[in-house]
């Protein structure tokens, strides 16, 4: 019996004596396997291929020279290298999570059955503290944390500040336009010395300026820009200037310059990354916008001094894809031009982006279209008038046109086309007194209600990949694509008056000016047009292509090649060149006029020109 | 700077010096390791190649979430029997690991007793909110069920309660004044929570549900953090979520209080054996009343006159401090804060770092408006603080009445409040058990003098 007794007591020092040594085992385990997964975690927040210095830098040197096919292996070697070690560690951290548990659960398990072998009941004894003390002392107690958290609310109450009670929103505008102090200063001085012509621009006090701060109201008085015809008239607002029709009100325009030495160039400025789109002004503001496959940016400029005032990058925005869609080089993301109201300044991009910042670079919203279907990229330009922005957005998936307000970005009307993908880029047209948004596709070219959406007419006219924008003149609308035709049409009547095939643009959009028709060919040539009867007038010979398109300024015509190289044409029947400068670097926009100056965007650079 | 103020950034804000030992006990990187994964972004493929579309799962089946129901049902009558008729610890514990593996692992936490408090709180003030027949039935059943035998939902069915049953190590009494002043953060956190599901700020049971993401093998870091010190403590402390923290254990409390049945230690007479004295792990049982002691005295009576005054004096105070908190309750909503953040700093609405930021100046909506809508979530806040307040100075009244009533007890008794029947110890009462293992087979362990 004794004996049995003894084994009893063995077995039981035994026990416990196994299940402290699995115990231990267990946590130095667990505590080992802690150790590795902290490593592996530090490891992991270390290469985050979420923000690789060396993919940024790869990226970044990629969009200064687009076509290296060798960059583009070399990113996508580094990012598959990089996304392997990320998921191989999440793959080791989750193996070792469990591992870990399966450890601590054996400790857990080990240390009760080491404790309940170790039990025994106390023998019951009577309780130190007498009930009453214990019930005094725990009154206490419950008042010190009852009057610890009333006490907590009231400090809450009395020293949590409330930024909503003072919230005034006259206060807010006073204080976000004071953001841009020095900006502001530049444009009224400007406005008032140089630009005679910007009267209509009207600077007045706003209604919400407060009367009880002068010393506010006096230093930065809030403009109301009138966004009239006249004003639109007098800036450059949209790809092709006024309502898109390639007539510029600017004069004493430079005939003359050189991009190699420097003459008549005010200044030229680096842009960041590439973009097809061509400038945009109002006022002192120049606009433009560039993307690559890893950013949107849209930048704005003093276009006085070439100063970059403000640049953003267009990210967050719901629906916007991840990936981003292909492309063509000679389209890109950043095709299409932006357009300004006068208050706000929108931009497209070839995901289906469009955003709206104020002049001040405050994102006022944006919104995402849906990827447009394009085999080239989408490149129609924006345009605004009544307080709506339209964009002709033909795709594969289908086609339509779209006004959205320009406050909110929401849909004020829709209306769905029949035609094909198109490239072109929308005008408007004052037809009777009223202003029509005109397209042109294939095959129709169509005027639409601005205020409604509704198709007003339709002609089926072109054919092939549209790419060149129609423009309005003389009571007809002019449309043009190459391996198609050139034709004029009376959108009053839905008539077609002439067409004529002899010479045909492909890019390149036309314009017109008292009478007469001019287009610039990819091959080379600007043709000159009688524009009631379609009848050839002159030709001239270019040294390189056109994706440039001509503009109407001064009475004269103007049109960069491809190579930077410009013609300035006297406007008239017979052919008169005035001068062909160089820019000296490759030209796909169109140039823009403001002040006597002529702003065009080169490959790689910004220019101003004017007469120094 | 401008990070400080992203709402979803928690993980630096906690990478301090408990990091390493944290890490060193549980299974942390592989929460945060899952939630980055979530949020990496596709490849930017520039080939052909279709990124396939983003298949969500359908909803759980109507079959399935009666079965919920069903399981829950059939947990809490088996363990009622096992409490009340079969006597059993063991069978208990059993059926707490099923409830655990059922509830917990294999249903994520979710369908959640704890949680549909806030969902059918939404439901009464959001009219476009409505819960399912099976949320309220969640809500309530363990309700009934407690007014009828206690807390036996507590006990086998509630997974984060088992979970910190199981890791109870080495269990240590807590003095009475700790336990009561701790206890009075369920009623407050059950307010809370009230308060903010009806302003429809946030489901903060649900956000700060400390196991939910051990379940889920994924939460956010500070979620884990907090699950691992529960359970650390609760080696020591048992259940210390569910006897401080659990709004819903505030309710059973409430109805445990008043049930018609309940478990008693011993199954026929207490022998005042003394055995079962410190078998319980929560402080749940009440020991005989001493007599002489326990007589009320004269200055007994003025102070029960005085906490009864105390409670509409209480209730008002509450009320009028929590009331006029409003504005730091308030800052939880999304709203409000984002209110407060673009006032206070107009320049951050250039902000495109900020996602919170980025998506309001997206959507069009100007600061005028977002700060009308924040004013007008301010005032329900400063409303129902006076509810919040007078509702948790009633309980710190009650709290301190009750500790001057005195009731008789002649045997040790489990604390219909406190008690979680979890049947441990009815292990220890020797009644009717002439095989009682401490008699029978180690009768030299029995007492340790």
């Amino acid at each position: 019996m004794l004996n049995l007794d003894f084994e009893q007591q063995m077995n039981e020092t035994e026990k416990i004596k196994r299940a402290r040594q699995i115990a231990i085992i267990a946590g130095v385990f667990t505590a080992f396997v802690g150790v590795l997964l902290l490593l592996n975690y530090l490891q992991i927040k270390k290469s985050d291929p979420l923000n690789s210095l060396v993919l940024e830098k790869l990226v970044e040197r990629l969009s200064s020279e687009p076509n290296n096919q060798h960059f583009v292996e070399e990113i996508r070697q580094v990012d598959l290298l990089m996304r392997k070690a990320y998921f191989t560690s999440l793959w080791q951290v989750r193996t070792g999570a469990y591992l870990m548990l399966f450890g601590a659960i054996v400790l857990v398990l080990s240390l009760r059955v080491y404790y309940s072998l170790r039990f025994a009941i106390d023998q019951p004894s009577a309780d130190q503290i007498k009930e009453k003390k214990k019930r005094q002392l725990t009154q206490r107690w419950i008042g010190f944390s009852g009057a610890l958290v009333i006490i907590l609310a009231i400090m809450s109450a009395f020293f949590t500040m409330n930024h909503l009670k003072n919230y005034e929103p006259k206060k807010m505008l006073v204080h976000s336009k004071s953001d841009d102090e020095s900006i502001e200063k530049v444009e009224i001085v400007s406005i008032r010395t140089t630009e005679k012509e910007t009267d209509t621009v009207i600077i007045t006090e706003s209604t919400d300026v407060e009367v009880k701060q002068p010393e506010v109201a006096i230093t930065q008085q809030p403009k109301v820009v009138v966004f009239n015809e006249e004003t639109v008239k007098k800036n450059h607002n949209a790809f092709r200037g006024s309502w898109g029709n390639a007539v510029s009100s600017s004069t004493n325009l430079p005939t003359s310059w050189d991009g190699a030495t420097g003459k008549n160039i005010l200044w030229k400025t680096e842009l960041p990354i590439h973009g097809y789109n061509s400038p945009v002004i109002w006022n002192e503001k120049l606009f433009l916008s560039s993307a690559n496959t890893s950013k949107r940016v849209v930048y704005c400029y003093d276009r006085n001094s070439g100063k970059l005032l403000w640049e953003r990058e267009v990210n967050n925005i719901q629906g916007s894809p991840a990936t981003q869609p292909k492309t063509t080089e000679d389209t890109g993301l950043a095709a299409p031009t932006l357009t300004v109201d006068g208050e706000k300044a929108f931009a497209i991009f070839g995901n289906g982006d469009i955003i709206a910042f104020d002049l001040n670079g405050n994102r006022v919203w944006a919104i995402n279209l849906g990827v447009p279907d394009n085999h080239y990229g989408h490149s129609s330009s924006l345009l605004t008038w009544e307080k709506k922005l339209f964009i002709q957005y033909d795709t594969h998936k289908g086609s339509k046109v779209m006004a959205l307000s320009t406050e909110t970005g929401k849909t004020i009307w829709e209306t769905v086309r029949t035609n094909e993908v198109s490239w072109a880029s929308p005008i408007l047209a004052k037809i009777d007194g009223k202003f029509q948004l005109i397209m042109l596709a294939n095959p129709n070219l169509s005027g639409y209600d601005i205020t409604t959406g509704k198709q007003l007419w339709s002609v089926d006219c072109m054919s092939g990949e549209v790419g060149p924008s129609p423009v309005y003149g003389g009571g007809l609308v002019y449309a043009t694509n190459e391996y198609a035709r050139m034709v004029a049409v009376n959108p009053k009547t839905g008539e077609k008056v002439w067409e004529d095939n002899y010479y045909l643009p492909e890019v390149s959009s036309p314009a017109y000016h008292n009478g007469y028709i001019y287009i610039a060919t990819t091959f080379a040539v600007v043709a000159c047009f009688e524009a009631t009867t379609g009848k050839l007038l002159w030709e001239f010979e270019a040294k390189n292509s056109f994706y440039s398109s001509p503009m109407i300024a001064e009475g004269k015509v103007w049109v960069f090649d491809t190579g930077g190289k410009a013609y300035i044409f006297e406007s008239g029947g017979e052919s008169k060149l005035i001068s062909s400068p160089e820019l000296g670097e490759k030209v796909f926009s169109t140039p823009v006029f403001a002040d006597g100056r002529v702003y065009i965007r080169g490959i790689k650079h910004l220019f101003c020109i004017g007469v120094n | 700077m401008v990070r400080l103020y992203k709402k979803h950034i928690p993980l630096k804000n906690h990478n301090n010096i408990f990091l390493g030992l944290i890490f060193l006990l549980m299974t942390v990187p592989t929460q945060i390791a899952h939630s980055q994964q979530q949020r990496f972004p596709k490849p930017e493929f520039q080939t052909e190649y279709q990124i396939p579309e983003t298949e969500r799962p359908n909803p759980r089946a109507p079959f399935m979430e009666y079965l919920d129901l069903f399981l829950l049902l059939a947990v809490l009558s088996l363990t009622t029997w096992l409490v009340l008729k079969k006597r059993s610890r063991k069978w208990i514990l059993w059926v707490s690991v099923f409830s655990l593996l059922y509830f917990g692992f294999y249903r994520n936490g979710c369908i959640c007793s704890v949680g549909s408090l806030q969902n059918l709180t939404l439901s009464l003030f959001n009219e476009g909110y409505s819960v399912s027949f099976t949320v309220l039935a969640f809500f309530v059943v363990p309700l009934l069920f407690a007014l009828a035998v206690g807390r036996v939902f507590c006990a086998s069915a509630c997974p984060l309660g088992i979970i910190q049953d199981l890791v109870i190590v080495k269990p240590i009494k807590l003095s009475p004044w700790l336990q009561k002043s701790l206890g009075l953060f369920p009623f407050i956190y059950l307010g809370l929570a009230v308060l903010y599901a009806a302003t429809g700020t946030d489901f903060i049971i649900c956000r700060f549900d400390p196991f939910v993401g051990i379940f889920r093998m994924g939460a956010e870091f500070h979620m884990i953090v907090l699950g691992i010190s529960f359970l650390l403590i609760g080696m020591f402390v048992a259940r210390p979520y569910c006897r401080f923290v659990c709004p819903y254990g505030a309710l059973l409390k409430i109805c445990s209080l008043n049930s018609k049945y309940h478990l008693s230690i011993t199954p026929k007479d207490c022998i005042n054996c003394k055995l079962c004295k410190d078998s319980c792990p929560f402080d749940a049982i009440d020991f005989p009343t001493d007599e002489k002691e326990n007589r009320a005295s004269r200055k007994d009576f003025w102070k029960f006159v005085f906490y009864a005054a105390l409670i509409p004096v209480l209730m008002f105070v509450g009320g009028w401090a929590v009331s006029g908190s409003y504005k730091l309750l308030s800052s939880a909503h999304p709203d409000v804060y984002l209110a407060n953040l673009l006032v206070s700093q107009p320049e951050l609405m250039q902000n495109t770092e900020n996602l919170d930021i980025e998506t309001f100046m997206s959507s069009g909506k100007t600061l005028e408006i977002l700060v009308e809508e924040a004013k007008i979530i301010q005032e329900k806040f400063r409303f129902g603080g006076w509810f919040l307040g007078a509702f948790i100075g009633l309980v710190i009244a009650l709290h301190l009445l009750n500790q001057v009533i005195f009731r008789k007890r002649s045997i040790y008794e489990a604390n219909r409040g406190d008690c979680f029947s979890c049947g441990r110890c009815m292990d220890y009462c020797p009644v009717g058990k002439p095989e009682h293992p401490f008699f029978k087979d180690k009768p030299e362990m029995v007492v340790k003098s």
